[in-house]
Formats: structure tokens, C-alpha cells, sequence
């Protein structure tokens, strides 16, 4: 049936990409550095931010993907879409400032798992961006600080507020994974 | 807890002295795990009266002693000594799952000195707290608690909770179980008759092969036994010992079914009353509040295992030490081959049991997801109708649906398959049995009934075995229960009734507040200094942005939390020195969040004031606009609400709390967005009555909209944490600071939509 031209064309409202701007970052603007104190900091656009905070929109699937640039009193300066749109030198840069905000090494081994009165205690070997190295750690209420991302990806959370990733369940040697099992919800 | 002048472990300072520090001069030392990177590091952090000191590197452990550490070797990549002179203050950044020490120097800049994981950040705190009272010249461990206090010197775990010395590690399960037992103490009798019940009980049923199967064959049925061919009088014994034990047992259920129904109402009650005591901080912690919707289960954990678990303990433990003494009397030659045939099956039952108990987890698993989708999908209809998503829904729901089917169908096969394996094997031990007792049998070694008693026993043995075998699962998640209900009993409320309170009559109503400091989690204040005062009978408006930390005044005031640092006072009297009661007595809040207790309309309004006439209950419903549509519900005044009962707007909520505010008629009164949800009517005519009110009554209104103030007798602007305007509605005007700005960015949007609030 066809349909008068009226209505096929016609926007019946604005789209909302018109209405509202992302506010994204343009990479070739911005100049990245490390502060003397050991901080972040941002040229863009003729402004100095001599602190700059980087977030994660979606910290668990997309983890360099629509990154929010605020500035020192959380107002939010940009948007940057990719990290990949940086230059390497500045890529380097965020990612180290996103690795000290989302630590969150993966667990490659885990060596004892006991349960004793509503907490559960793991000897875990984790790896964040250095060497892997030791960890003790305690998790209460399993079901809810041990959770699927999704059939392969798990996340532990213990009672400090430390977050422990598993990419790949499959990737783990067996007896880690048998010992997890019973706590996979 | 030990006091402490200084603190640093051994191995630390070992680890400094290889860099010249006079580690006599470390005041306090501080162990993290990641160097400035973020990568794994060893980083230790020492307080002197005049500098930092971070060393970063390695340590290897070579043995940990309790709850100490002794650290064979320190290979050492940094070291840096950075004055205390230029350094204003440390301050602590918590980040996504790790926090930052930095120093925030003179001049204002700051500096990042350390990166740790997040479980480290109560010691950075710790850390900041010693140099702030080094730079105020006061002892250097003041309000500072040692790494000690918070490992289990039993076990030198760090205790999984901070400021909760309790080692889930090394919890004595024997004292939860004798504290357990202590709720029996007033049933002692009862108790004791359950158990002798119970006793006898197994006693009857471990007789009864010796009579049914030994006597009837060896004794009645084979020619020159004592009692042969007796037929009639024997059946009639063998039912009589049926009878017996089944009087017993219907004795045991009555008994039991009278006992543990008080108990568990001791219990609850217990642990109701513990609640009540507790402050409101206990509710609002994230930890607690998990705590919480646990509590019914875990008293229903406790009660089935009572019901059910402990006494088939009892009989099950009893019925097999008396069956096997049995077998070992009569014939120790086959007892023996019992013993070795027994063993083998409880490690083969475990073995399936554990096999099975995978596909029983994730079948599990499944079932909670589907459970929690059908309860999302039933209270969202209105949602999902509304966005047209019925088949999206039923997708998402078919996807779990699908793999839970998929398990069940492994899980049924292991069944299939695990079951009749168990069988076959308990049988084969039979069979073994049956081998060398029908040799004993046949060689005339043992009597054929002394043989079939022997085989009867032989199947008495499984039950409690079985039993046995996962009863221990079941024991340890009733003390994971009762330690949580204890901890629940244990827990001291923040908040306690002054222990020589002052003398006073009664409130009358002037309120000082000092230097007011208050967080409620670590690291994340919410005042920072706060200065107030109201006269008595005067009215107080506090303006200020959501998060200002308005409503958390007004909690602070009514004692639900102590300050951390400063002082309130009301009438002078510091209000941890107000008797509890008289206090809160004094005080009404009308606040945002407005509960509404399961009951009539009345009994709610009339909550402060039990006594209250139904005259003074309309009075107070007229005052606070509530009686007109409370008289157009059907049932008027005696309209259920709460859960369950009628349905009544944000609006009609809050005027029937205002009611009640006004019927306990406080010296004090705070109205914390008290007319915020309600239509511009009805917020006019309650404004009306309670500047009747709090004429001589003391009165902090906080609002948003500023034309509520307009009767204040002065006004205070808060903005993180701070006052930093106070004064009257003309004078803050002339003053054109924050509170101008305020009144014209409102009045600017009323004019948009063409009202003038003037």
C-alpha cells in the first residue's frame, strides 16, 4: 500500500541526536600529561584542567568505550568515544589513569577455596598489569559478590569492596574451576 | 586494646633501617600492596615527627607467626623521604575499587603519594589522622586503632569485616552450639523428656529382630527350642513391641511438637527486642541490611533443624552404636566383615552423591533466575504492556527456561543412574554378608535365626548412615544461622542512653550546633563544620542544595546518629546527655520518608500518643488538611493502611504524618520537606496550620522551595556540609549571596509558566 509522501518523510519529532549533543571529545584538541603531583591532566579547547578524572560508562563489557572526562569538581568536560582515536603516547596515559581507578586483576589460579560461617575464604593468584602475585581474600553472601557476567565471565566482589575478574571460565585450569563451581550463581 | 605510643612492626623496620632511618622515630607504619603504577608492589609507609617515608619493592614471606609477619628478605625499588613541613593535610580519594593517599601541600596543590586497594583504605586513613595530630603537636596515635586490633590472634587473619573482631576462621563452633543450647535451659525437663522418649524408642526398635527375626527362628520355629511351636503368644509379643514403639513414637512427636514452637518463639522475640534497640545506622548499613531479610530464614534454619535434624540425630547415632554393639555380641566374626564392607559404601555414596550435587546447584541456580524473572516480569506488566515488549519478555524467559530443562534432563539422568548404582552397591555388601554368615550358617557356627537377625540389622545400619553423612552439612548451616541471629542479640546500638544523664524537666527548645562533623561511610563527609543556632519559640529555614546534608542535620539533632566530631546541644545540654526518651519525646520530624504502620487510619495518627481522644485525632487531621479526604474513604478513620491496606498518595501520606507530628506536640519541630509531594492547595492550607503551630514551639523548616520559608524568623543557606549564609529573608536579599541567587533562579521559573509567587 502506498503511502502518502507527507507522512513517510516528515520527521514526527526531533531525533534525539539533534536534541541532544554527546558532548564528544575531539582527540586532535586535547593534550594529555602527567602532573608533577602524579596526576591527570587535559588541555582541550584553550582550557587547562589540571585534574582530570576518567570514567567508564560501561566498566565491565566496553571498558574503552565512551570514557566521561571530568574535571577536578566532577563536571564533566567530554565525552571520548574510542581510546583507540588517541595517539599512543596519550592512549598510554588514560589507560594508566583507568588502571589505578578500575584495578581489578583476573584470577588465574585459585588454590583453596573453604566456607566457614557465611564467609567464604579464597587463596587466589591474581593478575593485574604487573607480575601475578598472592591474594587472600574473603567473600560474603555469594550469590550476590560472585556474579555471572555472562556463561563465561565472572566477577568477584570481596568484603574489602575488591574486584577480582575471570574473562574466560573455560581459560581456567579444571581444578580452579571445580573448587569455584559450587559458588557460581 | 593495648595503647600504643607508636606502631611499627618488626619487619618493617628492618626494612628501613637498610635505608638509614632511625626507625626509633617512626611514630606509625602503614603496609600496602601496589606501587604508584598499580601493578603488585609492597609498599610500606612510615609517619616520623618531620617526614613521609614510602618504600616500595618486594617482600618475600617466609613465615607468618599468628597474626605476624616475618619477612626474610625486603628487595627494596624505591625509597623517598618527603617532609612534613609544606604538607597542609593527607587526604584519601576512594576510587572504583582502589584509593588514593594525597598530600595536599601549603599552597594548595596537591600531590598523588600512594595507590592501594581498597581494602587498605581504613589504614591510609589511619595514616592521614597520625600526621594531622603530629602537625596539631597532640600524642601521635590519638583516635588512631593499631594494625593489631584488627587480625585474629588466633588465626592472623585480617578479621573479614573492619570494625567487627570476629574470625568466621576461627569461630568456636562449640560455644554457638552450647549458646544454641542455652535457649533449652527454661525446657530442661521437657527436653530431657524428649530425650528419654526418644531413647527408649531406638531401644525398642533395636530389640525388635531379636525377637521378630533370632527368637521366632531359633527359639519357636526350630524343634527343642524353649518356647517351639508357642506361635500365638509370640505374634501377639511381636505386635506388642510394634505397638510399643509406635506409642513411643507418637509420645516423642507430641512432646517435641510442644516444646520447640516456645523456643523459637524465645528466640524471635529475642532477637526483636535486640532490633529495637538498635540505631538507626545499624538499618541503614548496607551490611545490615542484607542481615535483615535473612532473618527469617535463618530462625526457620534453626527451627527445622531442631524439629527435624536434631532428633533423628539422636536416634540415628544411638540406633547405629547399638546395632553394631549388637552385631559385635553376636557374632564377631561377621561384625568384622560388616565393618569392612560399611566404609567402602559410605565412600561410593559420597562419591555419586557429590557427582549429583553439581547438576543439583546449577538446577538450582536456574530456578532462582527464573523465579526472579517471573516476579520482575509480574510486578512490571504495566512497563512491559506499555512498551510493547510481551515478547521480548517471554524470549528472555524461554532462554533460561530452556537451559534449566537442560540441566533437569542431566540431572534426572544422574539420578536414574546414581540411585539404583547406591542400591546395587548396598546390596552387594549384603550379598558379602549373606557369603559368610550362610557358611557360618551351614559349618553350624551360627544359629539361621541369629544369621537373619544379623542381615535385619545389616539394612538398620544404612538409614543412619546416610543420615550421618549429610546431616553435617545441615548442623553447619543452623550455626551459620545462629551466629548471625547472635550477632544480631550482640550487636551494640551506636546510639545508648546516657550513663548519668542530665538533670533536666523537659525541652525548651533552644538548639546549638558546633563545629558539627558527620559521615556516614569512611572517607565520604557530609558536614564539615557546621554551625547553627535557633532561639527557643523561633523559626529556622534551611535552604540548600540536595546533598547538603540538610536532612542529616535533622537526624542529628534527634540523636538517630551521634556526630563524629563537635557538639549539639539543645538547651545547653549536649544532646548525648538528654535522657533518650524525653528527647526524642521533644522532638517531632516531619520527614520526606513517611511509614505508615499496618493498621487504621486513627491508630496511626494517634502512634506517638496511644491516649490521644478521637476529638484531638480529628483535631490533628483537620491541622494538617488530612480530614477531608480521610472522611471520603468508606471506612472514614478506621481505613486500614500500611502493607496491605488502602492505597493513599505520596501527598495523603505525608499530611496523615504531619497529623501525627501534630498530635504528639513537640517543643521541637522539624519539618524535613514536610509539604513537598503535595499540589499548591493543599500545601497552602497546611501552611497555614503549622504557622499556627509552631507559634512557641521551635521550628527548622527545610525546604526547596523558598516560598515555604517565607515565615521564617531567619534563614541559613547549607552548601557542602557548611552554613555559609544565615540571616533574614530581607537581609540575605541586600546580601545578594547565595540565597539571592537561589530565590531568583525560583523565581525566574515561576515566571516562565506565568505565575508570580509575590
Amino acid at each position: 500500500m502506498d503511502m502518502p509522501d507527507a507522512l513517510t518523510t516528515a520527521p514526527i519529532a526531533p531525533l534525539l541526536s539533534d536534541a541532544i549533543d554527546l558532548g564528544y571529545l575531539d582527540p586532535a584538541e586535547a593534550v594529555f600529561a602527567q602532573t608533577l603531583g602524579g596526576f591527570l591532566s587535559m588541555k582541550y579547547k584553550g582550557t587547562d584542567y589540571p585534574r582530570v578524572a576518567v570514567r567508564r560508562s560501561l566498566p565491565l563489557g566496553m571498558p574503552n568505550e565512551y570514557l566521561s572526562l571530568a574535571d577536578a569538581e566532577g563536571k564533566e568536560i567530554a565525552i571520548l568515544r574510542d581510546l583507540t582515536r588517541l595517539a599512543p603516547d596519550q592512549r598510554k596515559l588514560v589507560e594508566s589513569e583507568l588502571n589505578r581507578r578500575y584495578y581489578c586483576p583476573n584470577i588465574v589460579d585459585v588454590k583453596s577455596v573453604k566456607d566457614q560461617l557465611g564467609y567464604v575464604y579464597f587463596e587466589l593468584t591474581v593478575q593485574g598489569s604487573g607480575a601475578p602475585a598472592p591474594r587472600m581474600c574473603a567473600v560474603k553472601d555469594v550469590n550476590k559478590n560472585i556474579r555471572m557476567l555472562s556463561d563465561d565471565d565472572v566477577i568477584m566482589f570481596d568484603v574489602d569492596g575488591n574486584r577480582y575478574r575471570i574473562p574466560s571460565l573455560k581459560a581456567l585450569n579444571a581444578k580452579s574451576r571445580k573448587r569455584l563451581e559450587p559458588y557460581l550463581f | 586494646m593495648a595503647r600504643f605510643t607508636r606502631y611499627c612492626p618488626e619487619y618493617m623496620e628492618d626494612a628501613f633501617r637498610e635505608h638509614g632511618v632511625d626507625v626509633g622515630g617512626i611514630l606509625f607504619a602503614i603496609h600496602t600492596d601496589m606501587g604508584a603504577d598499580g601493578a603488585h608492589a609492597d609498599t610500606y609507609t612510615a609517619v616520623t615527627r618531620d617526614a613521609l617515608l614510602i618504600l616500595t619493592g618486594e617482600e618475600i614471606v617466609t613465615r607468618m607467626d599468628g597474626a605476624r609477619r616475618i619477612v626474610a628478605k625486603f628487595a627494596s625499588r624505591s625509597f623517598e623521604s618527603i617532609p612534613l613541613e609544606g604538607i597542609k593535610e593527607l587526604t584519601n580519594d576512594r576510587l572504583v575499587a582502589t584509593g588514593q593517599l594525597c598530600a595536599i601541600t601549603d599552597d594548595d596543590s596537591a600531590r598523588a603519594l600512594l595507590l592501594y586497594s581498597v581494602g587498605f583504605l581504613g589504614d591510609a586513613e589511619r595514616l592521614a589522622q597520625v600526621v594531622k595530630n603530629v602537625k596539631a603537636g597532640v600524642p601521635a596515635l590519638r583516635d588512631v586503632s593499631v594494625d593489631t586490633d584488627r587480625f585474629c590472634p588466633k588465626c592472623g587473619r585480617r578479621y573479614p569485616e573492619s570494625g567487627h573482631a570476629r574470625c568466621p576462621n576461627c569461630m568456636d563452633q562449640r560455644s554457638i552450639t552450647l549458646r544454641l543450647m542455652g535457649f533449652f535451659k527454661h525446657y530442661q525437663r521437657k527436653v530431657l523428656a524428649v530425650l528419654a522418649v526418644m531413647i527408649l524408642g531406638s531401644a525398642v526398635s533395636i530389640l525388635t529382630p531379636q525377637i521378630g527375626s533370632r527368637m521366632l527362628f531359633d527359639e519357636v520355629l526350630t524343634p527343642g527350642g524353649s518356647y517351639f511351636a508357642m506361635l500365638l503368644p509370640f505374634v501377639a509379643l511381636i505386635f506388642l513391641v510394634r505397638a510399643v514403639n509406635a506409642g513411643l513414637n507418637m509420645l516423642y512427636g507430641f512432646v517435641l511438637a510442644r516444646t520447640v514452637p516456645w523456643i523459637v518463639y524465645d528466640l524471635k522475640m529475642r532477637i526483636f527486642e535486640a532490633m529495637q534497640r538498635l540505631s538507626v545506622g545499624f538499618y541503614t548499613s548496607k551490611r545490615t541490611g542484607a542481615l535483615m531479610n535473612r532473618i527469617n530464614r535463618d530462625a526457620n534454619n534453626i527451627y527445622w533443624f531442631f524439629v527435624d535434624g536434631f532428633p533423628y540425630l539422636i536416634v540415628n547415632g544411638l540406633t547405629f552404636a547399638g546395632v553394631l554393639t549388637l552385631m559385635c555380641l553376636m557374632s564377631m566374626k561377621l561384625a568384622a566383615v560388616v565393618m569392612i564392607v560399611l566404609p567402602l559404601s559410605v565412600v561410593f555414596f559420597r562419591i555419586l552423591w557429590g557427582f549429583f550435587k553439581r547438576f543439583h546447584h546449577k538446577n538450582f541456580v536456574y530456578g532462582a533466575q527464573l523465579n526472579s524473572m517471573l516476579s520482575d516480569s509480574i510486578n512490571g506488566q504495566r512497563v512491559i504492556k506499555a512498551y510493547a515488549r510481551e515478547d521480548a519478555e517471554a524470549q528472555r524467559f524461554a532462554a533460561v527456561g530452556g537451559k534449566q530443562a537442560g540441566i533437569d534432563v542431566k540431572m534426572n539422568n544422574a539420578a536414574f543412574t546414581a540411585f539404583p548404582l547406591i542400591y546395587l552397591f548396598m546390596f552387594l555388601g549384603q550379598v558379602v554378608v549373606t557369603m559368610v554368615g550362610g557358611v557360618m550358617v551351614v559349618e553350624g557356627e551360627l544359629s539361621l535365626g541369629s544369621f537373619l537377625t544379623f542381615v535385619a540389622y545389616l539394612q538398620m545400619l544404612y538409614g543412619p548412615l546416610e543420615f550421618m553423612s549429610w546431616v553435617s552439612n545441615w548442623w553447619a548451616r543452623c550455626v551459620d544461622s545462629a551466629q548471625r541471629v547472635f550477632e544480631i542479640i550482640d550487636a551494640k546500638p551506636d546510639i545508648t542512653e546516657p550513663e548519668h544523664p542530665a538533670d533536666v524537666k523537659g525541652i525548651r527548645g533552644d538548639i546549638t550546633v558546633k563545629n558539627a562533623r558527620f559521615e556516614y561511610d569512611p572517607a565520604t563527609p557530609v558536614l564539615k563544620g557546621l554551625d547553627l543556632t535557633v532561639e527557643s519559640g523561633k523559626m529556622l529555614g534551611i535552604v540548600g542544595k540536595t546533598g547538603a546534608g540538610k536532612s542529616t542535620l535533622a537526624n542529628l539533632i534527634a540523636r538517630l546518629y551521634d556526630v563524629n566530631e563537635g557538639e549539639i546541644a539543645i538547651d545547653g545540654v549536649n544532646v548525648k546527655e538528654w535522657p533518650l526518651t524525653m528527647l526524642r519525646g521533644g522532638i517531632g520530624i516531619v520527614s520526606q520518608d513517611i511509614y505508615l504502620f499496618i493498621g487504621s487510619i486513627a491508630d496511626n495518627v494517634r502512634y506517638a500518643q496511644p491516649g490521644a481522644s478521637m476529638e484531638d485525632v480529628i483535631r490533628a487531621a483537620k491541622a494538617a488538611a488530612a480530614h477531608e479526604f480521610i472522611m471520603k474513604l468508606p471506612d472514614g478513620y478506621e481505613t486500614r493502611v500500611g502493607a496491605g491496606g488502602q492505597d493513599l498518595s505520596g501527598g495523603e501520606k505525608q499530611r496523615l504524618s504531619i497529623a501525627r507530628t501534630i498530635l504528639q506536640n513537640p517543643k521541637i519541630l522539624i519539618l524535613d520537606e514536610a509539604t513537598a509531594a503535595m499540589d499548591t492547595e493543599t500545601e497552602a492550607a497546611i501552611q497555614a496550620s503549622l504557622a499556627a503551630l509552631s507559634k512557641n514551639r521551635t521550628t527548622i523548616a527545610i525546604a526547596h522551595r523558598l516560598s515555604t520559608l517565607r515565615d521564617a524568623d531567619s534563614l541559613a543557606v547549607i552548601e557542602d556540609g557548611r552554613v555559609i549564609e544565615t540571616g533574614t529573608h530581607r537581609e540575605l536579599m541586600t546580601k545578594m549571596g547565595a540565597y539571592f541567587k537561589l530565590y531568583k533562579l525560583q523565581m525566574e521559573g515561576l515566571k516562565v509558566i506565568n505565575m508570580d509567587a509575590e
